[in-house]
Order: structure tokens, then sequence, then C-alpha cells
């Protein structure tokens, strides 16, 4: 999918504060094409912060993105680019059908089709799938922001906190659907408090209170140790 | 990625069509036709009150070259306003408030921004140059009875100044947001063109302010000058060039004004002024410091009176743009006392609406009590009690505040007399405080009102006294300046200062008494109110029995 010389993600320098608040201190980070990165960290260690900035939601307060080669924003980069958010945010009168529809040809994609069914099917919302999320529970919401997230085209997925709030079968899917992504070509940033999830990608990005602690490959054992008690 | 960039927007506008197609299909429209009859009722209303106030007597020769030349000045702080208003809205990422998932769906796409925006702001800027226009020519065709010239040509004239001010107002904050204006920047030349038009009002000295060109239009059927076209040029240029830029608006703006401006607009519906307050500080981003100002006070398990030394730790937080309100309110507060003791008694209403609005800040400790009932109940002490200890901390804060206007009201041409701002301070920064403290204990109105179901008839003043009592007990401070004023014979004005300083002590105390028992009241009226309705299923209980 991406430009394999160019990497997915290229951070230089990158900060946040909220006046005399600092959520990040300045930091480097690439991602390969392709790769896959787990953050970990406590709350308030940074995670979500650098994933909206990543996405383009959050504006930084120093520093560079580069999204593939384009800076964060631009029409390439959000072309690239998919953020699953930990609140799911839609609409209150459109279907998940229509959501899929819609998101889906925003981003110049087909439409509802058959990869699109396949994953309503396999999050298990089928049933539901003619129905308004906005009638949904957390987790039934969570699931609907998931398909929306994964059935456009891109080639970095970003993904905060993605089992909050999941069924053990909601759960498998995301794992199973995660590896798909990856096997596809697309690079993988995920922000998580899932210790078992850090074995299932290339490396693991520690933070804590906004600052780079640990970048390196962790194992599950390692998490606690690793983003402090 | 799609093979062409960026996507055609017509999928938006097809998706917007669809749900608009919903939304209309799903309108009742008894319902519709309701609102609709209650609007009308309520621009009558207006209407009626304005044409009684404004009256229709033909102005005199002086009157009129009166209009002719301070007119534009006082419209010009409308415009100056307005002006100011748009800066700070569009540099928090305003004037646009989109949908949530917009943001989220559409901004976040690989379509064109600016096609996506523009048709909202379109549609946002019909509906306010509608409202205007509609406004403009209501007054015009007041003011037209009073002036020889022909009705039509005020209508037409007031209009356009209602269109020009609505530009000059949206435009601004489109450039600031599409320019990403920083808001201290906003704040500076939107709040110096408002100074200036305010200066210009006062002395005549003051070289005419920019905002006042823009009041020229509205007295153009007197005497027109070509010096009211260049606001009407700018508005539009203003508009237009915030419209072609508008695709860069900060995402991050747009997310935070898009969640916070709905929940505004369910708390101004729910008359819940405190939720209000807490949402527009989130809006402005006026929110408490990491680190307090002075770091010297004591630990708080140390503290002999923790209510006062928690008081302090909040003010201590306060972020320089609320200080800068605060003087900001002060100074108006100053002048207005001023213009009170020289004789124009509808002042002391901006001076103790001012003083109102700077204690709803102070007293931000009272208020924090009220945010978290489940953690004030949990306080070994009365409800009352708690917040007859909260309110000393806000009284010091407004003794300085008003201070503050005390300095801008006796000094200078036409001051205040010394001793009747010494005498009347304290008074003053009383009666605000417990004016605002009684606005936010009042709360929010209750869904179910059992007096109100049993007593339907007082609902009206009910709601207005709720709406009404709270600034008016402020505004009630001014009474030692206004009594000075005109002291009569064998009596001096510090006399009379004294007088209305004891007035206001007493209307103070029966409010500190309020706050003390408020809760209490509540309370044994749910109480009595749940054994009269025992008594009375009792009753009919027995009566049912054969």
């Amino acid at each position: 999918m991406t430009d394999e010389e160019l990497p997915a993600v290229e951070v230089a320098e990158l900060s946040k504060d909220y006046g005399d608040l600092v959520a990040l201190h300045p930091l480097d980070m690439t991602v390969d094409a392709g790769g896959s990165v787990a953050l970990i960290g406590h709350n308030g260690s940074g995670k979500s912060t650098l994933l909206r900035m990543l996405a383009g939601l959050l504006e930084p307060s120093d520093g560079d993105i580069e999204i593939a080669g384009w800076p964060v924003g631009s029409l390439e980069a959000r072309a690239t680019t998919s953020f699953l958010p930990d609140d799911p945010v839609l609409y209150d009168d459109l279907s998940v059908r229509e959501h899929v529809e819609y998101v889906s040809r925003l981003h110049g994609g087909s439409g509802w089709d058959d990869y699109a069914a396949s994953v309503v099917e396999r999050l298990g919302l089928m049933d539901r799938v003619d129905d308004l999320p906005s009638r949904f529970s957390r987790g039934l919401r969570q699931k609907t922001s998931i398909v929306l997230g994964i059935v456009r085209p891109f080639s970095l997925l970003l993904v905060d906190e993605p089992f909050v709030g999941l069924d053990a079968g909601g759960r498998q899917a995301m794992f199973e659907l995660l590896d798909e992504v990856r096997a596809d070509g697309a690079a993988v940033v995920v922000a998580t408090h899932e210790p078992a999830f850090v074995e299932r990608v290339d490396r693991s990005v520690a933070l804590r209170d906004g600052e780079v602690i640990f970048d390196g490959v962790a194992r599950a054992s390692d998490v606690l140790s690793l983003v402090g008690a | 990625m799609p093979d062409a960039l960026p996507v055609p927007v017509s999928v938006i506008g097809d998706l917007r069509r669809a749900r608009r197609r919903q939304r209309v299909a799903k309108i009742h429209w008894i319902d519709a036709l309701y609102q609709v009859y209650l609007v009308g009722i309520a621009v009558v209303a207006v209407v009626a009150v304005l044409s009684t106030v404004i009256g229709d007597e033909a102005l005199d020769a002086a009157g009129i070259e009166r209009v002719r030349t301070d007119g534009p000045a006082w419209l010009g702080v409308a415009a100056a306003l307005a002006f100011f208003v748009g800066l700070r809205s569009g540099s928090r990422g305003g004037p646009l408030a989109v949908e949530a998932p917009d943001v989220r769906h559409v901004l976040m796409a690989p379509v064109d921004r600016g096609a996506a925006l523009r048709g909202p702001a379109l549609r946002q800027l019909r509906f306010a140059a509608f409202a205007a226009a509609g406004t403009g020519a209501a007054a015009g065709q007041f003011a037209g009875r009073r002036f020889p010239e022909n009705g039509l040509e005020w209508i037409l004239s007031d209009a356009a100044f209602a269109l020009t001010v609505v530009g000059l107002g949206f435009g601004a904050a489109l450039l600031a947001s599409s320019r990403r204006l920083p808001s201290w920047l906003a704040t500076l030349v939107g709040g110096g063109l408002l100074v200036w038009s305010v200066a210009d009002v006062a002395s005549s000295s003051v070289p005419m302010a920019p905002a006042s060109a823009a009041g020229v239009i509205a007295v153009w059927p007197i005497e027109f000058h070509p010096l009211g076209i260049v606001p009407i040029v700018v508005a539009a240029a203003l508009v237009a060039i915030g419209l072609a830029g508008i695709a860069h608006v900060s995402l991050e703006k747009a997310e935070r004004r898009t969640a916070l401006v709905g929940q505004l607009r369910f708390a101004v519906t729910l008359q819940d002024l405190r939720t209000v307050m807490v949402l527009r500080r989130q809006l402005a981003a006026d929110l408490p410091r990491s680190r307090p100002w002075v770091r010297a006070l004591r630990a708080p398990g140390r503290a002999r009176f923790p209510t006062w030394q928690r008081g302090w730790r909040g003010v201590l937080r306060w972020p320089v743009p609320r200080l800068l309100r605060l003087l900001a309110l002060a100074a108006i507060a100053g002048m207005s006392l001023r213009g009170v003791w020289n004789g124009t008694t509808p002042l002391l209403v901006p001076a103790g609406l001012a003083l109102w609005v700077a204690a709803l800040d102070a007293i931000e400790p009272l208020a924090q009590e009220t945010d978290h009932p489940g953690l004030r109940d949990g306080y070994p002490l009365a409800e009352g009690e708690l917040m007859v200890r909260h309110l000393p901390v806000p009284a010091v804060v407004m003794v300085v505040v008003t201070g503050i206007a005390a300095a801008v009201a006796g000094v200078g041409d036409r001051a205040v007399d010394a001793s009747v701002l010494a005498i009347g301070a304290v008074p003053l920064a009383a009666a605000s405080v417990l004016g605002a403290a009684v606005s936010v204990l009042m709360g929010v109105p209750k869904e179910v009102d059992e007096l109100l179901i049993a007593s339907p008839e007082i609902a009206g003043a009910k709601t207005v006294l709720r709406t009404v009592f709270p600034p008016l007990v402020a505004c009630l401070g001014v009474l030692p300046v206004l009594m000075a004023r005109n002291p009569p014979e064998g009596s001096t004005a510090t006399d009379m200062a004294g007088t209305g300083a004891l007035i206001v002590g007493f209307v103070v105390l029966l409010c500190t008494g309020w706050v003390r028992f408020a809760a209490d009241i509540r309370m044994w009226w749910v109480e009595a109110s749940q054994t009269a309705k025992d008594q009375a299923m009792g009753r009919t209980a027995e009566e049912e029995v054969p």
C-alpha cells in the first residue's frame, strides 16, 4: 500500500503543551512502512495525545510529523491514515450500513461491499446493520467505529485503546483484523493497556509523563516494569 | 489511497440531502406550527415594547443634530463589539460549530475541507443576515416615525447597518479562524478597537474610532456620508477572505468547540447559568493554572480554616484571562458608577451587572461545591454552613475589584466623591457576592416543581424572580452612590451614602441568611410535601374502604 522507501510515520522534535502543562516532551520517532508499534504507558502518559497528533486531530506545539512523506493533515496524509479513537463518534441518524456507505465513499471507496459485509459479520454486527448506533451500547458503538476504521482504504492505522468495551468475541476479531491489516502491508500504531499485545507487534514505545522511556522489543512480562508501577 | 485526490465533495452533498429528507420526514407539523406561533408572539411582544420605549414623538432640530453627530459613535460601539466578539470566537475555532461526527469523518477524509465547510458557513451567515436585516428594518421603521425623512430610507439604512455589523462580526470570526489568529492577538486587536469606540462616545477629544464609520450608515437618511461605504466593503471583504480560507480551520479547536457549543446551548435552554459559565470557560480555554501564582500557603492538613484556605488555593490558580476579565469588568463598573453619579441613573444596571458577572468568577470555590454534591454532602457540616464559610474569600476578592472600580470612578473630571466611594465600596462588593451566590445556589429549575403544580398562577412570577433577583441584588449595591448623588437639604452626600450602605447591608444580611438556610428550607418543604401527600393518600384509602 505505502511507498516502501518512505516511513509510514516520521516525527521530529514533536511536543505538545497546554499552557503550563506539558503533555508530550519533544520526541523523535519513526514507524516503518508496514511496521507495527505498541504505545504503552499509564493514563496521562501521552499515548492518546501522540496518536491524535499523528491523526491530525491535535496540533503540535512544536515539531514536525510526516505521514508517508506527506505533512500531517494534508490530503494525501488523510487519505493514508485511518484513526480508530477510543471514543466512538457517530451520526445519530445513520444506520451502521449508512455509516459504512458514507465513510467509505468519503475516502474514495466503493461504499457497502463484500469486504465491509465480512468485517461487520466478524464483529457480530450483521443483525444490527440497519439499526442506529446511537441506540447501541458502548461496546457495539466501539465495534461500529472499528468497522468504519477498517473498511476504508489506508496504509497507516492508528488505534487508541481498541479493546476497551469489547466482549471476548470482539477482542478476538479485533486481534485478527489487526493481524490482517499488517499482513496486507499497512503500518499499525496501537495505544493499549493490554500487556499481551506487545508480543504481537514489531516494537513497543513506552511513555511516562509525556516522555519516551523505552523504545524496542518488549515482552508482556516486561510491560509493568517498563511503564513503572 | 484513492486514485484521485481530493475525493469529490458531492458525496457530502448527497448525504446531507438524504439526512435533510429524513429530518423533514420526522417533523411533527403541529409542533413546528406551535413553535412558529410562539416566535410570532415573542416578535410582536418585542415590537410592542420597543415602540412604547421609543415612542413616536418627532424630534426637534437639536435632537436630530445630536443624533447626526453622536449617533455614529454610539452605534459604532455595537459594530466594534461585533468585531471583537467575532475575532475572539474565530480565535477559538468559531464561528462554525460543525457536528462532532463531521469533524471525525468528513474533515479527516481526503476531501476539500473548504468545499465541505463553505456550505454550513453560508447557511449560518444567511440566517444571521436574515435576522439582522429584519431587526435593523424594524428599528428603522421606529426611527422613521421620529424623523422628518422618508420612513423607507430609515428602514433601508438601518437594515444595511445591521447587515454590516453581522458581516463585520462573522467575517472577523471566519478570518481569525482561517488564519488561526492567537487568542491574545484577537483580544488585543478587537479589545483595542472596542475601547477606542467607547472612548469615542465618552469624549469629543478622541479621534473618530474606525467602527464609528459603520454607525454613519444608520444615519444616512439625515446626512449621506460616503465614509459609510468603507465598513460595508470591509465587511464584505472579511467574509470573502474568511470563506476563501475556511479550509485552514483548526481541527483541534473545531472538535472542542463542537462538543462544548452543543452542551452550552442545552444549558442555556435549561437556564443553567453555572453550567453555561463552566462551558464558556472551557470554550475560551480559561482553565485553572497547574501551579498557583503563590505557593506560600500552608498545607491543608495544618490549616485552622480549611474552607478559607481552599478558597485561596482556587483563586491563586486563576489564569491571566480571568484576571484581565475582572479588571475589564471593574473598569466598566467604575465608568458606569461615574455615569450614575453624574445623573444617568440607568447606568446603575451595567455597574451592578458588571460586578455580578465578576462575582460569578469570584465565588468559584462555592460553585465548585454545588458542582460536586457528592463530595459536599460527605462533609460533617450542614450544606448552608459550608456555603457561608465560602463567602469570605470571594468577598475579599470583590473588595479588591470594587476598589479598582472605585479608583476608575473617583479619578479625573466629574469624579465620584471619594468619601462616598469609601463608604459604598464594601456594600457594593458584598451585594455582588451575595447576588452571585444566590444565583448559583438557586441552581437549575426543577423539571417537576410541586409548588408550581399546586399554584400554577405563580409560575411566571417565580421564573422572573429566579432570573432577575440575583442581578438585582448586585445592582442594589449601587444604592449608596445613587442616594448620595442629590442629598436632601440638611444631609450630606456622606450621610446619604451611609444610609444607602445600611440598606444594602440589611439586604446582604437577608441573603446570607438565605444562603445559610436555603438547603434546610428546601428539605423541610420536600418533607412537608411528602407528609401531606402521604396523609392525602391515607385519607383516600380510608374512604375507599367500605
